[in-house]
């Protein structure tokens, strides 16, 4: 363990993260890992402060864990996966003394509440609905085309389905016809029904403190649940100011005091944005790593700083860089999913290989030669990751890979 | 790839690497594993760069200490097994390929003295590229054609390492060294030759393709690669099986009885059997010439004797056991013969039940497993029995931690043949062994895995049979003794070892506290016991097991290491030593603080390793005694004990606590609970 601060706060890690955990062992605030009981022992082995909590299901005994921690002198909880948030937000209730966390949390967690949440607060977003079962997917992916003006027999506008409570990509779909509606098994439902938006898709990961934003990166997607990178092209930044507008009207309208939030959000060809959804959690889809690439700094342990009530403004600003400006160059990532259906191993096309934007990959041979049909976003095999200088030239080789095949 | 429009790569992969290597650094040990990948990548795409290969060597040293190797067998280098690597480089993912590349270069950083690492030292180091080198001698001599060479791919960026390692280790040095080591080995009379075969049969085409480059080692090699493929005029010209006995057909009985003198006179200089050899002697029984056999055998005065009285015997064991798969038998059995132990009463007729024996299907499996499907299990097994009896200290454990068990059937082997036989009858028929712990019956079947993951593949085939099931007995036993305060071999090895292991048991060490213990009362013991000058000039009269602390080459501890005591004796410059057995496949090590185990040239057996007496007792821990005659009534003077327990407190013990007073002693009695 790097020397731990005893000035400043000790903050509950709730889930299992290796990533996490190395970069805030080597962080100078004290920690421990709040995580399932099949964990214990490996961190026991290697030294790593734990407490076995089951977060399978919010119960009565979401107080326990409240009091132990309290009990430990922990001052904040701090959620690393989607199942945690509500955690995070019940045990903050108590360790901050502040009720209205919980609720918070839940709004986090139920992607329709979210979005009335957002609504309510005057926040842009598309046409949605929820669904309980196949048929409201159905009359939705009707309702929706016919408002378009579509004939029957015209090509449907997709839509977009997404489970309820699911992180990020897992249990993302693409509607476009009624057969791809069979498809989806009974137990993703409820889920939430968007409508499609062309334009311009990114993510936004911020670090918050004191309701202030302390820093504001921008993920420019190429291609969903493809590939991202950071920082975005000019063009994108050259919205900024408009989405850290949004970013506050977030911070209002759930009132988050302190804490990380990473919300996806549309630009329509008109300059109009659309909010997503957003997570009060770490990215997948590594984007801590990207920016660490890009900016130099650790994501997890800005999380922490960003999270502990005992960090003073100087020492955020002296952790944050200024955006774009700071960035030693543009950093991508590519998740590479077999455009077979048999494939024998994977190799790196030599395109790839030889360009000199590409970094490493982390690819692993094929377990299987027959490979399953993707049914969502996110499940590539997977990265390989690119760092270059002209953000433009990165996008285009990121879009690029999308033809190139990575398991043979 | 031309030069010109990659001029860059080199120099950018090297940034990419600095920047995933220094993340690897920073991780924490469990995080490792996230960055390996990484930095595994990018160093396998450099490696097959110009100058990739230099600049790796550069780095090799840091990528190692940042955890590239942990949790994988490259982390402990010194287990590393040569045979292993061209495997890897030539079948292995990318990844595995860049990972061994890295683990041959910071050897040779470690060989050349640009590195040090904690757990292999510069000549181990060297040893192992010298062996990984002589493996693959042809690989670099194949392509002489340096186009081809510049066809890239993988085969040409293994050509370029392994060209690049023998640049630096110096191909002379290789061969040389190799044909030293290939002696050095040997003379040790190891029962398992498989990988020095590889080793003679790189030799053999080398010194065809380059014989001038050799220099003054070429006698040697010479004698070993005649050993193996041409040890007689009429086979000089290896000129395979069919031919060679057609020639012995067209011979008179006076060629024949010079024939079967050349095979005998080589296998008992080299240790090695040629197949000519083994084909020979088949032939001599087939044609009614087996007058000839006692000769072939090259047999001393017991073994000719042994011949005259169980000839039937000795003939039936050739033709089941001597093949040219398995010709090593044919030493086996020329030692067993000569041995004198078929005149021992239970070993004929154990023999005897031995080639009645088929074993059950799952050892069956195991044996044939062993042997690549080449000969039967049964006759496997059987060959397997006649080359343990034959050259008892030729056991070895192969790369598996089941020092106990090699030490154990090596002392039956020599001390309690007809027990070892029982054992392996046993434990063929029925695939378990059982033995007494203290009065309570210990079944191999019932018990859980012990060391030993599974049976051994890499060893002797009586190994392959009993090691998994004694390395569990023994692990049981050590259960059954956990509650006991002290070092359970205490009372583990007089039950499991036989009644000739001495009942008494001194320990340097305090077990819960790991403390040095008694160390200098210790030392007086031991050469009370053992020392003749000071037990009254009684001999060993019976192998006694023995715990080592073993240390590399700076002296640093490595671990508890399980030996025999063999025998006490001066050698030729009146120098009294220690004469062991040591379980591990190579005796010849070096401990550290000039304490260098020696396997030839003091006296030595074939088989047996040995120190100067103090130097020994400076690196032991326990050993047993029978406490038979008067105690303390003849010691060494103080400044031995002070001169030996000092190295101990330097070496294996430093850091150690240390506890005053007498050494620990127990009887290995049932203790009262």
């Amino acid at each position: 363990m790097a020397d731990k601060n005893p000035d400043k706060g000790y903050v509950a890690i709730l889930g299992w993260s290796l990533n996490a955990i190395d970069a805030i062992d080597r962080f100078d605030r004290r920690y421990v890992i709040v995580a399932p009981p099949w964990a214990e022992e490996y961190a026991k082995a290697n030294d790593i402060p734990f407490i076995a909590w089951d977060f399978d299901r919010l119960n009565e005994r979401s107080h326990q864990i409240a009091q132990i921690l309290k009990d430990e002198g922990c001052d904040v909880a701090i959620p690393l996966y989607e199942e945690t948030v509500e955690w995070a937000g019940a045990i903050n209730s108590v360790l901050l003394g502040n009720p209205r966390l919980l609720g918070q949390s839940m709004l986090f967690r139920d992607k329709s509440l979210m979005k009335r949440r957002a609504q309510l607060a005057g926040i842009r977003v598309g046409i949605f609905e929820e669904a309980d079962n196949h048929a409201d997917v159905i009359r939705f992916l009707k309702r929706v085309n016919q408002t378009l003006l579509k004939l029957d027999g015209d090509v449907n506008d997709p839509i977009h389905f997404k489970a309820f409570d699911k992180a990020g990509c897992l249990g993302h779909r693409t509607i476009r016809t009624v057969e791809d509606v069979d498809s989806i098994s009974s137990d993703e439902f409820p889920a939430l029904l968007e409508s499609h938006l062309d334009g311009w898709e990114f993510a936004v990961e911020a670090w918050i403190k004191n309701g202030k934003i302390q820093f504001l990166n921008i993920s420019e997607y190429v291609t969903l649940g493809y590939s991202v990178f950071v920082p975005a092209t000019p063009e994108l930044e050259s919205w900024r100011t408009k989405i850290e507008a949004e970013i506050n009207k977030l911070i209002e309208a759930f009132e988050i005091d302190s804490g990380f939030i990473h919300p996806e959000y549309f630009v329509t060809s008109d300059g109009t944005m659309y909010f997503g959804e957003v997570a009060y959690r770490p990215p997948g889809f590594n984007a801590l790593e990207l920016i660490e690439r890009a900016y130099g700094f650790n994501g997890y342990q800005g999380i922490v700083l960003a999270f502990d009530p005992k960090t003073t403004q100087e020492e955020l600003d002296a952790f944050f860089p200024t955006p774009v400006k700071d960035a030693k160059g543009y950093a991508g990532c590519f998740g590479a999913y077999p455009r077979r259906r048999v494939v024998e191993h994977m190799q790196i096309p030599e395109e790839t290989e030889k360009h000199p934007y590409f970094e490493f990959h982390e690819l692993s041979q094929p377990m299987e030669q027959k490979v399953t049909k993707r049914t969502a976003f996110g499940t590539h095999w997977g990265l390989v990751y690119f760092f270059g200088d002209d953000p433009h030239r990165l996008r285009d080789l990121l879009k690029a890979q999308e033809e190139l095949d990575f398991y043979v | 790839m031309t030069g010109a429009e990659h001029g860059g790569e080199p120099e950018r992969l090297a940034a990419i690497l600095e920047g995933a290597l220094s993340r690897l650094e920073q991780a924490r040990p469990f995080a490792k594993a996230r960055y390996q990948t990484q930095v595994l990548d990018v160093a396998g795409r450099l490696l097959a760069c110009p100058d990739g290969i230099d600049r790796l060597h550069a780095l090799a040293p840091r990528i190692d200490a940042a955890g590239i190797f942990v949790g994988s067998d490259w982390d402990a280098p010194a287990n590393l097994l040569p045979g292993l690597v061209s495997g890897t480089l030539e079948w292995g993912t990318p990844t595995a390929v860049a990972a061994e590349a890295i683990s041959l270069l910071r050897l040779l950083a470690v060989a050349e003295g640009q590195a040090q690492h904690p757990t292999i030292h510069a000549a181990a180091a060297r040893r192992f590229l010298t062996q990984v080198l002589a493996l693959n001698l042809r690989r670099f001599f194949g392509a002489t054609d340096e186009a081809t060479r510049a066809t890239a791919g993988r085969q040409g960026t293994i050509e370029a390492l392994l060209r690049y390692l023998v640049d630096h280790v110096g191909f002379q040095d290789v061969t040389g060294e190799l044909v030293t080591e290939i002696w050095r080995i040997l003379r040790q009379r190891p029962i398992q030759v498989a990988h020095v075969k590889d080793m003679i049969s790189q030799i053999a085409i080398t010194l065809r393709d380059r014989g001038s480059d050799i220099g003054d080692k070429r006698l040697g090699a010479d004698r070993l690669v005649s050993a193996l493929f041409g040890p007689t005029i009429a086979c000089m010209d290896d000129p395979g099986l069919g031919p060679y006995c057609e020639r012995l057909a067209a011979m008179d009985e006076n060629d024949l009885r010079h024939e079967a003198q050349g095979l005998a006179r080589a296998m008992h200089d080299t240790g090695l059997v040629s197949d000519y050899h083994a084909a020979f002697l088949l032939w001599v029984l087939d044609t009614d010439h087996d007058g000839l056999a006692p000769e072939a055998l090259g047999l001393g005065n017991t073994g000719r004797d042994c011949w005259r009285c169980h000839r039937g015997l000795a003939i039936e064991l050739i033709r089941r056991a001597v093949r040219p798969e398995t010709a090593q038998a044919l030493y086996g059995l020329s030692l067993l013969l000569d041995r004198g132990i078929l005149h021992h009463p239970p070993i004929v007729p154990a023999l005897r039940r031995q080639l009645a024996l088929v074993p059950c299907p799952p050892v069956a499996e195991r044996l044939s497993a062993a042997a690549l499907h080449a000969v039967p299990p049964a006759d496997l097994l059987l060959a397997g029995c006649i080359m343990v009896l034959g050259q008892p200290l030729g056991v070895g454990q192969g790369a598996n931690p089941t020092c106990q068990s090699a030490r154990a059937i090596a002392m039956w082997a020599l001390n309690d043949p007809d027990y070892l036989l029982h054992l392996v009858a046993q434990a063929a028929r029925l695939d378990t062994v059982s033995m007494h712990f203290e009065g309570r019956a210990i079944d191999s079947a019932d018990l859980p895995a012990g060391l030993a993951a599974g049976a051994p593949l890499d060893a002797d085939p009586v190994s392959v049979v009993l090691v998994h099931h004694l390395d569990r007995i023994y692990a049981e036993m050590g259960r059954l003794c956990a509650d006991r305060s002290g070092d359970p071999h205490i009372w583990i090895n007089p039950e499991f070892h036989g009644w000739w292991v001495g009942r008494a048991c001194a320990v340097a060490v305090d077990v819960p506290t790991g403390a040095l213990a008694g160390i200098e009362d210790f030392v007086g013991r031991f050469h009370a016991a053992y020392h003749p000058a000071f037990n009254g000039g009684e001999p060993v009269t019976h192998p006694q097991p023995a715990g080592i602390a073993a240390t590399d080459a700076g002296g640093r501890f490595v671990g508890w290491h399980a030996i025999t005591i063999l025998r006490v004796a001066p050698d030729q410059d009146d120098e009294m030593r220690v004469y062991f057995y040591n379980p591990n496949n190579d005796s010849g090590q070096d401990w550290g603080q000039g304490v260098v185990v020696s396997t030839h040239g003091s006296g030595e057996r074939p088989g047996e390793a040995s120190l100067p007496f103090e130097l020994f007792t400076s690196r032991l821990y326990l050993f047993h005694e029978d406490r038979l005659r008067p105690d303390t009534a003849n010691r060494p003077p103080a400044d031995v004990l002070a001169r030996t327990a000092d190295l101990a407190r330097h070496s294996w013990s430093a850091g150690r606590d240390e506890i005053g007073g007498d050494a620990i002693t127990r009887l290995a009695s049932v203790e009262s609970t």
